[in-house]
């Protein structure tokens, strides 16, 4: 199902879906889930941002790839220590420590990926190391923090316990300035890349800030996007988009080309299928049912088709990589994630 | 208090086709002058409404629309921001007059959808928009069209089409109803078997809901002859339509039920004639909606006297013309599912009307609980000095006053205008200059965000939101 250029460089297989609803507090499942990352060791962890009759109960789920869920952690939702109220999106650093974004609290909280709370730092504000709205984050191979400070309209660059390093852009639609930025990920060389949100662009920075590309433009079209919210770079230097407004995932080369396009081919997760074995009768009308239908006129946009067509991504909000060359997509809609695997 | 007669007729238009209006949106219908406000909210533009992409980036519950509070809440953002807010209204009115609701449904996304159609169709032909509504997913589940089959027929919908949705009781035989019932046949929705079964059980499972789309099944549809209020043919839904829209007691059901949402809750013989009027123009116009409210708003009876403060706010009216005219809720925010979930304590809350006979409008709404959670939502929302709106408010008052200082009458009547202006009795007035004069003077020069002299405006919109005549449109 994904969509190709004549000779592209890359090629990515649909493996499966891992995913169900989670409608309660806590267990196996997801709730509005944000953003994904894989350990080395075979863990992927699930931000749940919750909705707000859920949203008690937001947290960080844990399973792998043979769909056990392995556990869960977080404090709930509010301002107190090891709580969330808007939780965006998480990175992982090299001591096995998750940085978790809150836009709505400005802050950055610390989890073991065990589950134990460490700390959380950030203030409101514009002035350096201040933030308003933080994004999307990322870290370097020394370590090093790259969040977006959406409201603020720029890039700020910490340690990895919170001090202050450096800091660009502002608002804007030139070459290194911003509007509404979401997503932030650094490549194997620690250049930073920018999923600019609003400007419906990706922009590519030296790990100092300098400003080297921009690749994407408004549309629906190959290489175009409309409102990107993540990245993530491989070691060969293939950029993984996630092409939020248009509903995909686009894959572009190192230098900005275009390469291909996933539409999403969700199948039943292991535990859709429990769910549907003990639900026969639902069971039976879904298999006879066309899953993938033709839509009317006013209902053919990409949000509206994702809306009415299960297999397909919807609101891929996040995606990244593990060792091992797969891709993991999640779907905020869904609550879900598609791996594909790059041959 | 003097108030110009174009002012005050401006505010009442605004109030009815609108959700009443700021000054500055005042002063921008009274540039183009009536007929040309008229014009300007008979024809939507570019709504200018909060953006989907923002509402979907921060709130995860209007992205999947999959509960009721978060899609009540969605609609709520568009009408508090929209530009053209008589699209809005007219929405409310078919969505009161079609009434649909969640409970049975558990599918919000298509609510919306549905809500969508009477942006898209609300104000073009009455034909056209029963063909939509026939054809609508959340209405076919809602009145059990998906159960209506060539073999077997279901009447839950023809019975409802010419009761409740156009002709009235009366004006048919059961007779009718059967063939109209026949006619629709094999209108339903795609994977009717499987999204029954969904509804039924509210199955959230395993990714969430899966939206609707229309689906005509014609191996499922009945084509034989049938005779439908005295002609007969091989009728398929769109026949009976075309047959419905041509009746003297559609013209009558449809000009009624405008007259009642935009004009005023009783019919006086002055009010009837606008009527009658608006149902010349529903033969005349091709069954036009937007033609038939330009007769409406142009009418003498709506213009006069005897139309104004004519009708009780309904909640959603008072709650988003609290919100626009205080200016909040302008960016997604935290807590706007509870703003929705206020106007259901009120009695009417949005995508869920309580049966399919819509809200019962007019004096109904106030009862005591409801009248208390009016007044307390309003004077919440008014006397936020911090809200851009009210802000605007202050500034005005401080820049229409000698010297920046207000005595009790200029406070009173001052709020009173910039909140309409609206009109009140003589013993409300009393009772606001007194007030007011408890503490003097006011004023306003250098006032700082949240100070005494603001206050003192903040208490003032808070007792306007308290009197009788702010709860009538």
């Amino acid at each position: 199902m994904s969509t190709q250029t004549k000779s592209p460089g890359i090629t990515l297989d649909y493996v499966k879906t891992v995913g169900i609803v989670n409608n309660g507090f806590n267990g196996r499942g997801f709730a509005n889930p944000y953003d994904i990352i894989a350990d080395n060791d075979g863990r992927i962890f699930v931000l749940n941002r919750c909705d707000p009759a859920r949203a008690s109960a937001i947290r960080i789920g844990i399973c792998n790839l043979d769909d056990e869920y392995l556990g869960e952690f977080g404090r709930g939702n509010g301002s107190g220590d090891g709580q969330f109220t808007w939780a965006v999106a998480m990175a992982l650093d090299s001591h096995g420590n998750l940085h978790i974004t809150d836009e709505y609290n400005n802050r950055v909280t610390t989890y073991s990926t065990g589950g134990e709370y460490v700390t959380h730092w950030g203030n409101t504000g514009s002035a350096d190391g201040e933030l308003s709205g933080p994004a999307g984050i990322a870290v370097d191979s020394a370590d090093n923090l790259f969040v977006v400070d959406q409201n603020n309209s720029r890039i700020q660059k910490f340690s990895v316990d919170g001090a202050f390093i450096a800091t660009w852009g502002s608002f804007g639609s030139g070459d290194g300035q911003f509007n509404l930025p979401w997503g932030v990920a650094v490549d194997s060389d620690d250049n930073v890349y920018v999923a600019d949100w609003r400007n419906d662009r990706i922009q590519k920075f030296s790990n100092d800030g300098q400003f080297t590309a921009v690749f994407g433009s408004s549309g629906e079209s190959e290489g175009q996007f409309q409102r990107p919210t993540s990245i993530t770079v491989d070691s060969e230097g293939f950029i993984y988009v996630a092409d939020w407004g248009n509903e995909r995932v686009q894959v572009l080369a190192a230098d900005g080309s275009f390469q291909l396009i996933l539409k999403g081919e969700a199948t039943l997760s292991k535990w859709a299928d429990e769910y549907l074995a003990s639900n026969p009768e639902e069971k039976a009308e879904r298999d006879i049912s066309n899953l993938t239908p033709d839509l009317p006129a006013h209902l053919n946009t990409p949000y509206h088709i994702s809306s009415q067509t299960e297999p397909y991504f919807w609101g891929p909000v996040s995606l990244t990589l593990d060792n091992q060359g797969r891709l993991y997509v999640v779907e905020t809609n869904r609550h879900r994630f598609q791996v594909y695997q790059k041959r | 208090m003097m108030i110009s007669n174009d002012t005050a007729l401006m505010a009442h238009l605004l109030r009815r086709a609108g959700f009443g209006a700021t000054r500055n949106e005042l002063e921008e219908y009274l540039a183009l002058g009536y007929e040309g406000a008229v014009e300007a909210l008979l024809h939507p533009s570019e709504p200018n409404n909060m953006p989907d992409d923002l509402i979907r980036r921060y709130h995860v519950e209007q992205s999947e629309l999959r509960d009721l509070p978060g899609s009540a809440a969605y609609w709520m953002y568009r009408m508090v921001t929209t530009s053209c807010p008589l699209e809005e209204k007219t929405a409310l009115f078919w969505h009161g007059l079609f009434a649909t609701g969640y409970a049975k449904l558990n599918q919000a996304r298509s609510l919306l959808n549905q809500v969508d159609m009477f942006r898209r169709s609300g104000m073009g032909s009455f034909e056209d928009l029963l063909v939509d509504l026939s054809k609508d997913p959340a209405m076919i589940v809602w009145l059990d069209n998906n159960e209506n089959h060539g073999e077997a027929i279901n009447e839950n919908y023809g019975r409802e089409l010419l009761e409740l949705f156009s002709m009235g009781i009366g004006n048919y035989t059961e007779d009718d109803i059967k063939e109209c019932s026949r006619a629709f046949t094999g209108w339903t929705l795609g994977n009717a078997e499987y999204m029954s079964i969904r509804a039924a059980k509210d199955s959230i499972w395993p990714y969430g809901r899966i939206a609707w789309h229309f689906d005509y099944r014609d191996e499922d549809h009945d084509d034989g002859e049938k005779t439908f209020l005295g002609e007969t043919g091989n009728f398929n839904g769109e026949d009976i339509i075309a047959i419905i829209a041509k009746q003297e007691s559609t013209a009558q059901f449809v000009a009624t039920r405008l007259f009642q949402f935009f004009a005023a809750d009783e019919i006086t013989e002055f009010g009837d004639k606008a009527i009658q009027a608006m149902m010349a123009t529903y033969f005349s116009s091709g069954y036009e909606i937007r033609d038939m409210l330009r007769t409406l708003f142009n009418s003498d009876y709506f213009k006069s006297e005897e139309a104004r403060y004519a009708r009780v706010k309904n909640p959603v009216e008072m709650v988003v013309g609290a919100i626009r005219m205080a200016g909040s809720y302008q960016n997604p925010a935290l807590g706007i599912e509870n703003v929705s979930r206020n106007m259901l304590f009120m009695g009417q809350g949005l995508l869920q009307p309580p049966t399919v006979e819509g809200w019962h409008e007019g004096s109904e709404w106030i009862d005591s609980g409801a009248l208390v959670e009016r007044v307390n939502f309003v004077a919440k929302e008014l006397s936020n000095v911090k809200s851009p709106g009210v802000r605007s408010i202050i500034d005005r008052l401080e820049a229409d006053a000698d010297a920046g200082v207000l005595d009790p009458v200029g406070l009173a009547d001052g709020c009173l205008d910039l909140l309409g202006p609206i009109e009140v009795s003589e013993a409300t007035r009393f009772v606001l200059v007194e007030y007011a004069a408890r503490q003097g003077d006011l004023d306003l020069k250098g006032h700082q965000q949240g100070d005494e002299a603001e206050q003192r405006v903040g208490n003032m919109l808070r007792l306007v939101a308290a009197t009788r005549e702010y709860q009538l449109a």
